[in-house]
Order: structure tokens, then sequence, then C-alpha cells
């Protein structure tokens, strides 16, 4: 039967061939016009931006003194080397990404091993724990605002309560404004981490574990020798993501703290906001946009780099 | 099976709840504001103890707060269906053909998911500036499909991946061409895994603030997240207000990615962790 089918098939694939060449140029061209327009899409809003990001860094436009784009060869890039700001607010951006990261760490793997288990309410619980992941950064940040009011705000009175801030909220205070809103955005980024672990963890054979406990493994050296490098490429990888989607934060510290108090929360992505729609200067913020890809394509070589070498 | 003992899972059932609870908690305590009255929001204990829908019918009856729903509404359903389309073609030629660029292609695709729009806002403004399509929703519309576009291309090729080929072969040999094959065959298998596609577009484009905030500035085109902010007078504002606001638009994101979520969770991880 199977046989006949395939036979049949292949007669029809023949006959096709067969056909004249304007249905064999149809089926040439079918998966391009199927592909084109994503690719289409693609390119209007990736390749053709960045390229001309890089492109417009190049420019010396200046709403105030320089309306119309004129060729500037490197100029903004020379003001760049000498904008401590900026690189005030680069500084900041790795503690920002590395903190998050850090801070998603640290609260995602334990949440992992605790919900890899068979309850019902373990189940449950891997699912509405993506609540913070999923939904909008808008919500979180007034919501947030909402929790630390000094007035309203009930974790503020916990805070307060406790010693850690003073009568006016802790968004007042740079140094303490900075770390929670890093806080903030390794809480959002958590449950992504939990599911990803969740998997890795889900795809380790209890064997291992019993063949640990044969050879008389307590829990720590199971943990270290069975868990540990079962999960430990999907830590670097998604890691990794976590990492680059922090780097290019924006909606978090903009909608908390406008990159304030004192700048204290301004990471890159605010000064580049700035630079386009307060200071007027689009080209130097493409210069910083292309800066940014730079360091970070440096960096995730190096990320990646430390995952091949452990 | 692992032995385990009920009172240890018992314990550790315990510690999840409280745990979870923990983590929800500064979600729960926006949705309980925003059925609060306001002098129990300011005053009042933590516990609620009354209820009202006053806020949530104080921001219906704000004109700027509905012309937002409905550009929101508006932008996310434009942006789920033209998702789709594009993806869905796309996915079916990645999955079935081969062809030279298919991986080219393919790549190129799943470069776009990794790069995130702050990466190309400043080009995106200045182009769309150039065009002429300051505050319109096309633009916006432009922009957000590259929110959900490249994992749903990746998210359905991996469905279609699934199903035998045997099943188009059989259709096209009846006297169906490829596309037929693909609208009365592969359509109908995949039909979960494309609503949930479209919804995921959706829920990216309703809670997107980044691209809203550079591209829109005049009130009849602002989009929710906007009006968000529009609703947070520095003089006077009611929190109770601000957190209905949130919660109009906190609850469709969570309610549909929580009903799609065996579907959406597979792409996302596929999307994020194959490395």
């Amino acid at each position: 039967m199977a046989t006949t089918r395939q036979d049949s098939v292949r007669a029809t694939i023949g006959a096709a061939a067969r056909r004249p060449d304007r249905a064999r140029l149809y089926d040439r061209l079918l998966p391009y016009g199927m592909m084109a327009p994503a690719v289409f899409v693609a390119f209007a809003i990736a390749i053709v931006p960045l390229c001309y990001a890089f492109w417009l860094s190049l420019q010396d436009w200046y709403m105030l003194r320089q309306p119309v784009p004129k060729w500037g060869g490197l100029v903004n890039y020379r003001q760049l080397l000498v904008d401590t700001q900026l690189w005030m607010a680069f500084g900041r951006t790795w503690i920002w990404t590395i903190g998050t990261v850090f801070v998603e760490l640290l609260l995602a793997l334990p949440i992992a091993l605790l919900l890899n288990r068979e309850t019902a309410i373990a189940r449950t619980a891997s699912a509405v724990i993506l609540l913070p992941w999923v939904t909008p950064f808008i919500v979180l940040g007034f919501g947030w605002r909402f929790l630390l009011d000094s007035d309203v705000g009930p974790i503020h009175a916990f805070l307060h309560a406790i010693g850690i801030a003073g009568d006016s909220s802790v968004l007042n205070d740079p140094v303490l404004a900075f770390a929670t809103i890093i806080f903030i955005s390794g809480w959002k980024g958590t449950p992504f981490l939990v599911i990803a672990l969740l998997a890795a963890l889900k795809s380790i054979p209890d064997e291992l574990y019993e063949a640990a406990e044969v050879d008389g493994a307590n829990a720590w050296a199971r943990f270290r020798h069975v868990t540990v490098p079962a999960i430990q490429n999907t830590v670097v990888t998604v890691g990794l993501v976590l990492g680059i989607l922090a780097f290019y934060s924006f909606d978090l510290p903009w909608i908390m703290t406008k990159g304030g108090p004192q700048d204290a929360t301004t990471i890159v992505g605010i000064a580049m906001y700035k630079a386009v729609f307060l200071d007027l200067r689009p080209a130097y913020a493409a210069a910083i946009s292309i800066v940014m890809l730079l360091l970070l394509f440096i960096a995730s070589l190096l990320a990646l780099r430390a995952r091949r070498t452990t | 099976m692992r032995r385990t003992s009920p009172l240890r899972e018992a314990t550790l059932d315990a510690v999840t709840l409280v745990v979870l609870f923990l983590l929800l908690v500064p979600i729960l305590w926006v949705f309980v504001a925003s059925v609060r009255p306001e002098t129990d929001i300011t005053g009042g204990g933590l516990w609620p103890e009354r209820f009202t829908f006053d806020h949530y019918a104080a921001i219906l009856a704000k004109r700027p707060f509905l012309i937002a729903l409905k550009n929101s509404l508006i932008v996310g359903i434009v942006v789920a269906v033209v998702t789709t389309a594009l993806a869905l073609p796309a996915a079916y030629a990645l999955s079935r053909f081969q062809f030279r660029g298919r991986n080219g292609f393919g790549l190129l695709i799943l470069g776009t998911q990794m790069l995130p729009s702050l990466a190309v806002l400043v080009p995106l403004v200045v182009i769309v500036r150039q065009l002429g399509l300051t505050n319109t929703l096309t633009a916006l519309i432009f922009t957000h499909l590259a929110l959900g576009m490249p994992i749903a291309v990746w998210m359905l090729k991996g469905y279609i991946d699934a199903i035998p080929k045997e099943l188009e072969e059989a259709a096209m040999i009846d006297g169906c061409g490829r596309i037929g094959a693909l609208t009365r065959v592969v359509i109908p298998l995949i039909r979960p895994a494309i609503i949930a596609v479209g919804t995921f577009a959706f829920v990216l484009s309703w809670g997107e603030y980044l691209m809203a905030l550079a591209l829109i500035s005049k009130a009849d085109v602002r989009t929710l997240p906007l009006a968000l902010q529009g609703l947070f007078d520095p003089y006077s504002f009611s929190w109770g207000q601000v957190m209905a606001g949130g919660t109009v638009i906190a609850l469709p994101a969570i309610l549909l990615f929580l009903i799609f979520r065996k579907q959406l969770v597979g792409g996302l991880l596929a999307g994020g962790v194959k490395g």
C-alpha cells in the first residue's frame, strides 16, 4: 500500500517536473514569495534602521545649531568619547545589567528547585508565577511607585518600619532608588528564568539522583554534581538573553524615576532617549546606539567564551 | 519514581505558597487598590474591607482614556492579524521547502527577535518623521510587528514540522495545489497555534510603551500605556484610578497569556534558549 502511494506521489512529482517551464518557475519562486513579506518586515524594522543608525551617527545634526543634517564624519564619536555624563551612564548600565541578572539568578534558582515537584500546588505555581513577566512595564512601574509612595505605599511603610527608608520614599534617595529599581527589574525577569530552569531540571532523569544516592552522595553533593552540570548551559544562555534585555532597559527606570534622582538611575537607554527628545541631537543618539551595540557584542562574545571554557 | 514522604511534600507546598505570595503580592496589591475607596487607600489598613468600582467608572467616563482604549484595540488587533498573516507563509516555506537562502532568511528573522526595540529606536523615529508618519497608528502598528513576528515564525514552523508531509501530498494528489494544501490541510491542523501566536502578538502590542512614547504625542492617537501616564497628573490624581487603569492594561495580558500558556511557553523557551 505504502509503496504504491509513494510511487504515485513520485509520479505526480515527476509529472510536475515535466510540466511547462512556467509551472516549474512557479514552484521555484513559491518559497521566496511566501518568505517575502516576513523578510521585508525584518529588513524594514531591523536591518534598514541599523544601517541608517550607522549613517546617521556620521552626520552633524543638532536641531538647535545644525537643523539640516550634514556630513560630520566622526564628530559625534569624538564628542561621545569625552562625554563623562554618558560614560557614567554606561557604568551604571553595567551595574544595572549585572545586578538584574544576579537578582534573577538568586530568586529563580531556589524557586525552580522548589517548583520541580509533581504536586498540584507546584504545577499551578509554575503557571501563575509568570505574572510579573507578562504584566507590562507601564503597570509594574506605576504599581511599584504606588507601593513605595511615602504617603500610601504599604511597602514603603514596611521599609520604614525596618529602618531602610526614612520619611521619604526610597525612590527619592539616589543609591536606594537605583538599588530598588534593579531589584524590581530582576523580579520582573525572574519568572522567565524559573520556567527555563524548570525545563532543564525536568529533563534530568531520576536515575542519576538514585545512582548518586546509592554512591552515598548527600543532598549537597547531588546538587553539586548532578543538578548543576545539567542546568549550567541554560543558566548561561538564558542569563545572556536576560542580560541583553537588561542592558537595553528603558521602561522601568523611565516610568519610575525619569532617570533621577540626580541622574542616579540614568542608564544609557535613558541617556539616549534624552539625547533625541530633550537635547534634540538625533545623530548623537544614533552614535550612542552604535556604541551600545558594539559594547554588547564584545560582552556577549566574552560571556560565550566563558561558557565554552567552563 | 522517586520516593517522597507526604509530610516533606506538604511542607514544601506550604513554602511554595508563601514564596509565590511574596513574589506576586506587588501585582495583587495593584488589583486590590483598584477596587478600594480612595480614603481606604490613603488611610485604611492593609486588609481591604470595603470594595467599590468607582475608579473604573471614573476612568471609563474620561474621553482620553476611552480613545486610548479604542486605539490600543485597533493597533493590537491589526498587529495580531498582520503578524499571523506574515508569519504563517514564512513558517510554511521554512518548514517545507529547500531553497537557496533558506538558512539566511531563517537567521535574519530569528536575529530580529534578539534585537531590542531600544537598539533601533533612534533611526526608526527619524525615518518615521521623514515619512511624515509621526502621530499615526500606522507607524506604531508597523513597529509593533517586530515584537511578535519572529517568535511567531519559529513557533509556527515548529508546529508545521510536526505535521506529516504525507497529509499534504495526499491532498495534492487529490488535486490541491501547494496553497490549497496549506489552507485546507495545514491551517486547520495548527489552528490552536495560530490563535496562540496572534494572541501573543496582541498582548505584546497592548502593553508596549517605548515605541508609543517615542512616536506619539497627540491625544487622539494615544494608546493605553500613554493614557495611563496621563492619569498620573502630579497635582490632582487618584491612586485608585491609576491602579484601575493599570488593571485594565494588565488583566487582558495576563488572562490571555494564562489561557494560551501551553502553546506559548514552549515557543518562548525555544526562541530564547536554543543556543
